[in-house]
């Protein structure tokens, strides 16, 4: 009993700590997907006094795409109101329009810098850049992914304490063992291995648990995510790299928490 | 074998328990320890396994001079050491084969020589019967036959032991005694007993040394 009670104040913490991580896992991939699906709609408008744009001088813009927009389909929308010499005047005056596509979806801070970046081009003459509703939207992603990242943290590091508060028990408990046994010239790691299973054993059984409960959560999302939300995650359905990454975490953080303890246990 | 050179031993550096103390113990010679409760006859055998630092002086066992202090060295050393405690130390999870399995396991011998060892070992020191029992179920005797069939299943070149009959029944005692002896006699093992009491008709040649006031010295 004493066994098990001390085997679930390992596992519970790290499963919490696990599941935590798969949730911010989620959310960034959930944003993530939003702004790969955004990006292909938005683009900002630049107007420049010639053929030509470079915006290789701005070396902090991540450019996808320069697309130039007809300056015939914009003369032909208004040339019913105008006389053809008005329109000759119109064609050697009309400043040229370019659609920029950037890389990223940048946020409403960094989108005003690369408008500040792209008015300092001599060339350029006027910057058109997205609209507020969608900068809304946008921001409150990031904001609960930002939200979610900052609880992980918060949990991890209560997790890593409760860790290796446990594995400092697991430690006392087999203290006279690991005695006996440097005593007859087993190192301190092959003292410690009955530790370091129990340690195995539980992120085995935490991982499992979780990606489970990842698994069973993505199979049931229509039951726990809005239909709006929904349409942003086709994407998530395959969490092949994500399960690899909560396997990883499930047994890096307890190793890690193990192998210092042990160089501390070592230094004593 | 064992080499002492003005060694001086304390505990947590108050008051030096061993003055500078000389001694050279040889191969296959058998050592007995003696003096009066609280002498330090215990803190020079814990001395001679690195459980206790030297204090001042250099002291040399199997050529490893353990007034440095170098961890892995000390591992190698004690590998080849067969130590019985006074209080046993015998792990109470394990079995009493899995107790004297234990430094064949850290020597990383074959499980199947390890089984062959521990069989032949329970066998000298009388208890075959008690195959799968675990420490606790033992009586006292009991426990320090299993910690002396410990102390010789690697085949260890030194054998330190600390008052290895101190409050056993007669019969352990002689079993213990005897295969101390054998040890020594007919596998060429060095043996360290520390001791208040020789016994009298051992039948072999020892060395003795006694402690009084800190100060070691041998005696006939």
């Amino acid at each position: 009993m004493r066994h098990l009670k001390s085997f679930v104040s390992f596992i519970f913490p790290l499963i919490i700590m696990l599941s935590i991580f798969s949730i911010y896992l989620i959310v960034d991939k959930v944003v993530n997907n939003y702004k790969k699906s955004i990006i292909n709609d938005y683009a900002i408008v630049v107007i420049t006094n010639t053929p030509f744009i470079s915006i290789d001088e701005v070396a902090d813009i991540k450019v996808k795409n320069i697309e130039p927009l007809s300056r015939s389909k914009i003369i032909k929308g208004i040339k019913n109101n105008l006389s053809n010499s008005s329109l000759e005047l119109l064609d050697k005056k009309l400043p040229y329009f370019y659609k920029i596509y950037l890389e990223d979806f940048p946020t409403t801070l960094k989108l005003e810098q690369i408008r500040k970046e792209l008015n300092t081009i001599s060339n350029i003459r006027r910057v058109e850049t997205f609209s507020n509703d969608h900068n809304k939207v946008y921001s409150l992603l990031i904001l609960i992914q930002d939200i979610v990242f900052i609880l992980f943290i918060v949990v991890f590091i209560l997790s890593l304490l409760l860790l290796s508060k446990q594995i400092k028990i697991w430690f006392f408990e087999h203290d006279e063992r690991i005695s006996i046994i440097q005593l007859h010239g087993g190192s301190l790691y092959y003292s410690s291995k009955p530790i370091l299973k129990t340690i195995i054993l539980s992120s085995i059984i935490s991982a499992s648990v979780v990606v489970s409960l990842l698994y069973m959560m993505i199979d049931n999302l229509n039951l726990i995510i809005q239909p709006e939300i929904l349409s942003f995650m086709p994407a998530i359905i395959h969490l092949e790299f994500e399960a690899l990454q909560i396997i990883i975490l499930s047994f890096v953080i307890p190793l890690i928490t193990f192998f210092g303890l042990l160089i501390q246990h070592k230094s004593k | 074998m064992i080499l002492a050179n003005n060694i001086t031993l304390s505990y947590d550096n108050k008051k030096n328990i061993i003055e500078n103390a000389n001694f050279n113990i040889k191969e296959k010679e058998f050592i007995f320890i003696s003096g009066s409760s609280g002498s330090g006859k215990s803190t020079l055998l814990k001395s001679f396994y690195g459980e206790l630092a030297v204090k001042s002086g250099h002291l040399f066992v199997n050529k490893v001079d353990l007034s440095k202090k170098n961890y892995s060295k000390l591992l190698d050393l004690r590998k080849d050491l067969g130590i019985v405690f006074q209080d046993y130390k015998l792990i109470k999870e394990y079995t009493i084969e899995e107790n004297i399995m234990l430094p064949l396991r850290v020597h990383n011998y074959d499980d199947s020589v390890s089984k062959t060892q521990v069989k032949k070992l329970l066998k000298h020191v009388k208890l075959s019967h008690k195959t799968g029992v675990y420490p606790d179920e033992l009586s006292g005797g009991e426990q320090q036959r299993v910690a002396v069939a410990r102390a010789l299943a690697h085949n260890p070149n030194i054998i330190f032991a600390d008052e290895p009959t101190g409050n056993l029944d007669d019969y352990s005692s002689e079993v213990i005694w005897t295969l101390l002896k054998n040890a020594n006699e007919h596998l060429g093992i060095t043996v360290v007993v520390v001791t208040h009491r020789i016994p009298k008709d051992l039948g072999i040649k020892y060395r003795r040394f006694n402690i009084d006031d800190g100060v070691l010295y041998e005696t006939s």
